[in-house]
C-alpha cells in the first residue's frame, strides 16, 4: 500500500509528530510506503506534493482538529481516526486499512 | 450521534488549538508586566517601557474570545466563517457573554454559514461573490444582530447568575466557598467552568476582596504539578507520548496556563479530572479559610511572591499537586506501550473499525 496522510493534534506539540513516527516508522516495517505531513502549531512540516497524494493508494488523517487543505485529498479512498488511536494501535490500524481496502 | 459529538469535540479542539498560542503570548507577556511593576501597571502609561509589554499582553488577552469564536467556526464552516466569527466574538466580549458565548456563537456562525451555502443559490455570475460578500456580510449581519439583541442576553445572564449565586454564597463558610471556587477550577483546565470562577474571583478582586483571587491562582496552578507528581511516581502509568505532553503541560503550568492538561484528561477523563477536582477542592477550602489573598489576575509562579503570605501560597500550590499527584499515582491504571520499533506484534494487533470515505 502506498498511503499518505496527515496528523494534528489540538495542542499540535507532541501527538502530532509522535504519531507521524510511528506511523511512518510501523507502515515501513509492515512493508508498505507511508508520508505523514504534520500540521502542528508550528505549521506545515513534511508537506505532501501533488504527485505523492496522487500516487497514494489511500489517505489516513490522523486528527483531532480540523485538516487544512483537505480538498487536496478529493476523490481519494480516505480514513480518519483519531492520534489517540493511531498512536495506540498502528499496526491495527494499517492491517485495518489493508483490508478495507481489498473490499 | 457518536459522530456528530465526536465532531462537535472536533471543532472545540480545533478552536483551543488556535486560542492556546494567544492565551500563551498575552498571558505570559501580561504577567512579566506585573510581575516587575506590580499591579498598578494597567495605569503606568508612559512612565514606564514595561508598559508596553503589559498592554501587548493586556491587547492579546482581549483576542482570546474571538480567536476560538473564529476558530470553531473555520472548523465547521472554512475560510468564510473566519470573519463573521472573529466579529461574533467581539460582540461577546462586548456584551459580557464571554467564553461560554463565544463558544456557542461559533457554532451558530459556523452552522448558519453551511445553511446559507446549501440553500442559498445565487446566479454562476454571482458565484465568486460568495465568499468574500455574501456569506460573511449576510452571517455577520443576521447572527451578530441576533446575538446582539436576543441570544446573547440569557446567556450573559446566565454568567451574571452564577456569580451572583456565588456571592450569596459568601456569607456560608468559607471553606465551602473555596472549595467551590476550588473545584471549578480543577475541573476543565481552563474551560468554562474556570473561566466562570476566574471571572468570579476577579469580580471579586475589583471590590478589594482578594481571597477568591488567590484561590483560583493556586488551584489552576495545581493540575499541571499534580500531573508532574504522578508522573515521577507512576512513570510506568503514563505512555511516552503523555509523558511528553506532561513536559509540556508543566512548563506551561508554571506560567498558570492550565490548558496543557487537557490532552491528558481526554485520554483518561475520570481520573485525572477525577483527583484533580478532589485536590483543588481541598486546598481550594483551605487557602481560603487561610487568608492568602493575592491581588495580580494571571502570571503563575511569577506572581506568588507578590501575594500577601508568598510562602503559604507556595506551600498551597505544592499541597494540592502533592494530592493531585498521589491519588492519580494510585489510581491511574499501568499502560503497555505497544508498537515499539522492534518486534511488531502484527498477528496480535486488534483490529480497528474504520470507515473508508470519498471526499
Amino acid at each position: 500500500m502506498n498511503i499518505v496522510g496527515v496528523s494534528a493534534c489540538s495542542a499540535g506539540i507532541a501527538h502530532t509528530y509522535i504519531v507521524q513516527e510511528k506511523l511512518e516508522k510501523t507502515a515501513k516495517a509492515m512493508g508498505h510506503s507511508c508520508k505523514i505531513e504534520t500540521q502542528g502549531s508550528i505549521g506545515v512540516e513534511n508537506q505532501l506534493t501533488p504527485e505523492e497524494i496522487a500516487a497514494a493508494d489511500i489517505v489516513l488523517l490522523a486528527v483531532d482538529i480540523k485538516v487544512s487543505g483537505a480538498d487536496r485529498f478529493k476523490g481519494k479512498p480516505t480514513v480518519k481516526v483519531s492520534t489517540e488511536v493511531a498512536t495506540k494501535n498502528p499496526v491495527g490500524l494499517i492491517k485495518s486499512m489493508e483490508k478495507a481496502l481489498e473490499k | 450521534m457518536e459522530k456528530t459529538l465526536r465532531n462537535i469535540k472536533n471543532h472545540v479542539m480545533t478552536g483551543i488549538s488556535f486560542m492556546i498560542p494567544v492565551v500563551v503570548a498575552g498571558g505570559i507577556l501580561q504577567a512579566i508586566g506585573v510581575a516587575i511593576c506590580g499591579t498598578g501597571i494597567s495605569q503606568m502609561e508612559g512612565e514606564t517601557l514595561i508598559w508596553y509589554v503589559w498592554k501587548l499582553g493586556n491587547l492579546g488577552m482581549s483576542l482570546v474570545v474571538p480567536v476560538i469564536c473564529a476558530a470553531i467556526a473555520y472548523s465547521i464552516a472554512d475560510r468564510p466563517a473566519i470573519a463573521p466569527g472573529l466579529i461574533l466574538g467581539f460582540v461577546c466580549t462586548y456584551i459580557n457573554a464571554g467564553f461560554i458565548g463565544g463558544i456557542l456563537a461559533a457554532f451558530f456562525v459556523g452552522y448558519f454559514i453551511l445553511f446559507l451555502k446549501k440553500n442559498l443559490k445565487v446566479p454562476k455570475t454571482m458565484q465568486g461573490l460568495m465568499p468574500v460578500l455574501i456569506l460573511p456580510l449576510l452571517t455577520t449581519l443576521v447572527c451578530g444582530f441576533l446575538f446582539f439583541t436576543v441570544l446573547g442576553r440569557p446567556i450573559a445572564a446566565l454568567i451574571a447568575w452564577i456569580v451572583s449565586a456565588l456571592t450569596n454564597m459568601q456569607r456560608g463558610s468559607r471553606f465551602l466557598l473555596g472549595a467551590i471556587l476550588g473545584a471549578l477550577c480543577g475541573v476543565d483546565f481552563g474551560g468554562p467552568m474556570s473561566k466562570t470562577a476566574s471571572t468570579f474571583a476577579n469580580g471579586l478582586l475589583v471590590d478589594g476582596v482578594a481571597g477568591p483571587e488567590a484561590v483560583k491562582l493556586v488551584c489552576c496552578m495545581i493540575p499541571s504539578v499534580g500531573l508532574a507528581v504522578s508522573a515521577l511516581l507512576a512513570r510506568k502509568k503514563y505512555t511516552r507520548v503523555e509523558r511528553d505532553s506532561i513536559k509540556s503541560a508543566f512548563v506551561m503550568g508554571i506560567c498558570m496556563i492550565t490548558e496543557g492538561c487537557i490532552p491528558l484528561a481526554m485520554n483518561d477523563p475520570l481520573r485525572v479530572i477525577g483527583a484533580s477536582v478532589i485536590a483543588t477542592t481541598i486546598t481550594g477550602g483551605v487557602t481560603y479559610v487561610l487568608g492568602i489573598e493575592n491581588y495580580v489576575t494571571a502570571g503563575g509562579w511569577f506572581i506568588i511572591p507578590l501575594s500577601n503570605k508568598p510562602l503559604l501560597m507556595a506551600a498551597m500550590v505544592l499541597m494540592g499537586g502533592v494530592i493531585m499527584g498521589v491519588i492519580l499515582a494510585v489510581w491511574k491504571k499501568p499502560v503497555n506501550e505497544d508498537g515499539g520499533e522492534a518486534g511488531l506484534d502484527i498477528e496480535g494487533a486488534a483490529d480497528i473499525d474504520i470507515e473508508i470515505e470519498h471526499l
